[in-house]
């Protein structure tokens, strides 16, 4: 009933955790059954390690946070080393997400990953982080860059390439077509808004990098617009991402045109509710006599 | 193991001036938790904001945990008026924990709401004799220990109402000269500023010295990469080479060596 298929790859479910929200599946184990997903996204990996960006890096705002992590991570060959045994095990669709700065980067860094042997089933690329400062950000925001890009990594793998976008840009679906004509399977969309916060008593910014990702559900109505928008103008399939936080806002997201969603801030809170929103979107099938996930996707009712 | 709990409130009280204590139900994170390790707190079940809010364990035995907290924010307001019997989620335990040096005589430093990983401390020592416990704040409204100098129980109060008169780092002068210290290990919990009076004093006279860290939070489990500290040594954590110059507090920590720590004004 909530199997989909992207590709040859069934996804059990349409929940799957957003890159940078869940580490790389091994920290939050204990408190979550990892089987249950959809999809792990693992957090972004780039060529060579990365420390990030000095503290502050996280604020709390109005029903959301700002981040500003600056993509810390272990780097390929080390992520391919230590992290790759433990997701190998996972009984559920790992997805690696990749990061650069510079498109031999993204190459390279698919290239290792291609080598190793990972069972993952597709890599999303983040060509939308909005918290580093040697570009990245760069590519999401040009429709040429990304089609490249989307070209140079399409004819390096055969897994399910997956094109994320920025929601920072005039005309998200121009995007979107780039990645498409450039040979990806799907897109996800949103990454976080570029956001800031100040302190008003030591009239500085809440993050050491003044400005960083805005995530949470105060970015949901954003981030269903941008969904809307990509499913009426593209043929494949949109992952949707967005401050979804319960079964209600998943179905949303379904209705608007997505076809899996990954939760992302919400699981600092709660890193378990997986555990029962497929049951939850389960029971809204029947009561809606919907047999099957694709006839809800993009079935919203609208005079547009 | 990390677990996520529904606890029930045992008892919640106002113990001094604005801070409170709360006892909680625990099965599982009570049997695990070790003195210096921390919960992730939901303060409600229908909690708005984004991040949870992590709260040191003051006491624990088999079947309950301790907070202490002052009422300050967002969370902690709605905790104050936590009832017995209403049930709280909460994650843990989480962090790493104080290694106590049974060859040294240790010196305990708590000051405002910073007292409950060392009050936790203080109880898990056994030789209390060879223990000297500093208890800091403003006055003496927001003290709910007895100062007690045959028992080695130093409390005291900015303004002199209570105690001696002073800061802890006053407090802890007025008992020890700097050689006194030299041969003991001090443990420090505290606002930001006075970690690093003390942190540096420890640093340029050659105490051995541990100080437990806080700072904003969101998942407690090294997810977000957002709690992070600068360190001065660059030391490598087993396992996670990206994190040598800037350590999780959730993870790495809270408890740090003070030469490792390069600030504690998080």
């Amino acid at each position: 009933m909530l199997a989909l298929k992207i590709k040859d790859i069934v996804f059990k479910n349409p929940i799957m955790v957003a890159s940078g929200t869940f580490g790389y599946g091994n920290e939050a184990s204990d408190l979550v059954d990892l089987s249950k997903f959809g999809g792990i996204i693992t957090k972004s990996v780039t060529r060579y390690s990365r420390e990030g960006n000095p503290p502050p890096r996280i604020c709390e705002v109005a029903s959301g946070m700002l981040n500003s992590i600056g993509l810390a991570n272990l780097g390929v060959e080390d992520y391919v080393q230590k992290k790759i045994p433990f997701l190998n095990k996972i009984d559920s669709n790992v997805v690696i997400n990749i990061a650069g700065t510079k498109i031999e980067d993204y190459i390279e860094t698919l290239e290792i990953l291609e080598g190793a042997s990972g069972n993952h089933v597709a890599y999303e690329i983040n060509i939308s982080c909005p918290n580093i400062n040697e570009g990245g950000l760069e590519f999401g925001v040009s429709s040429k860059l990304t089609k490249s890009l989307t070209k140079e990594l399409r004819s390096r793998t055969d897994k399910i390439l997956i094109m994320k976008l920025s929601p920072n840009v005039t005309s998200i679906s121009e995007i979107g077509q780039a990645a498409q004509e450039g040979g990806a399977d799907a897109v996800s969309a949103i990454n976080t808004l570029v956001g800031m916060a100040i302190d008003i008593n030591s009239k500085k910014p809440k993050l050491s990098t003044n400005m960083g990702g805005l995530s949470g559900p105060c970015i949901k109505p954003v981030a269903l617009a941008n969904i809307f928008n990509l499913y009426k103008s593209l043929d494949i399939p949109i992952i949707g991402i967005g401050g979804i936080s319960n079964d209600k806002d998943v179905i949303e997201f379904l209705l608007a045109g997505a076809s899996l969603v990954q939760l992302g801030t919400i699981n600092y809170k709660y890193p378990n509710l997986v555990d029962s929103i497929p049951q939850a979107i389960k029971d809204y099938f029947k009561l809606n006599s919907i047999s099957d996930i694709n006839e809800i996707i993009g079935a919203l009712k609208s005079d547009d | 193991m990390i677990f996520n709990e529904i606890c029930e409130i045992i008892y919640n009280k106002e113990i001094a001036k604005n801070i409170f204590e709360a006892k909680l139900s625990s099965d599982k994170i009570s049997k695990s938790t070790k003195s210096g390790q921390f919960i992730n707190i939901l303060p409600s079940i229908n909690f708005e904001n984004a991040m949870r809010r992590p709260m040191s364990i003051s006491y624990q035995d088999s079947e309950s945990i301790n907070i202490i907290y002052k009422s300050i924010g967002d969370g902690t307001r709605i905790m104050k008026k936590w009832r017995k019997g209403e049930k709280i989620d909460i994650i843990g335990p989480l962090g790493n924990h104080w290694e106590i040096n049974p060859n040294k005589e240790l010196v305990l430093l708590g000051g405002g709401v910073g007292i409950a990983p060392i009050l936790n401390l203080y109880n898990e020592i056994e030789d209390k004799a060879k223990t000297k416990l500093f208890i800091g704040a403003r006055d003496k409204d927001e003290h709910f220990l007895k100062h007690d100098e045959t028992n080695n129980i130093y409390l005291s109060t900015d303004d002199g109402s209570y105690g001696i008169k002073g800061n802890l780092f006053d407090a802890l002068k007025k008992i020890f000269s700097i050689k006194d210290l030299q041969d003991k290990v001090m443990y420090v919990c505290g606002p930001p500023i006075m970690m690093e009076v003390v942190s540096k004093f420890a640093l340029d006279n050659n105490i051995e010295c541990y100080l437990a860290l806080e700072t904003i939070m969101a998942c407690g489990i090294g997810i977000c990469q957002g709690c992070t500290l600068e360190t001065n040594n660059n030391f490598k954590v087993k396992d996670y080479s990206y994190r040598s110059k800037y350590k999780l507090v959730c993870m790495d920590g809270p408890i740090f060596n003070a030469k490792d720590v390069k600030t504690c004004l998080l």
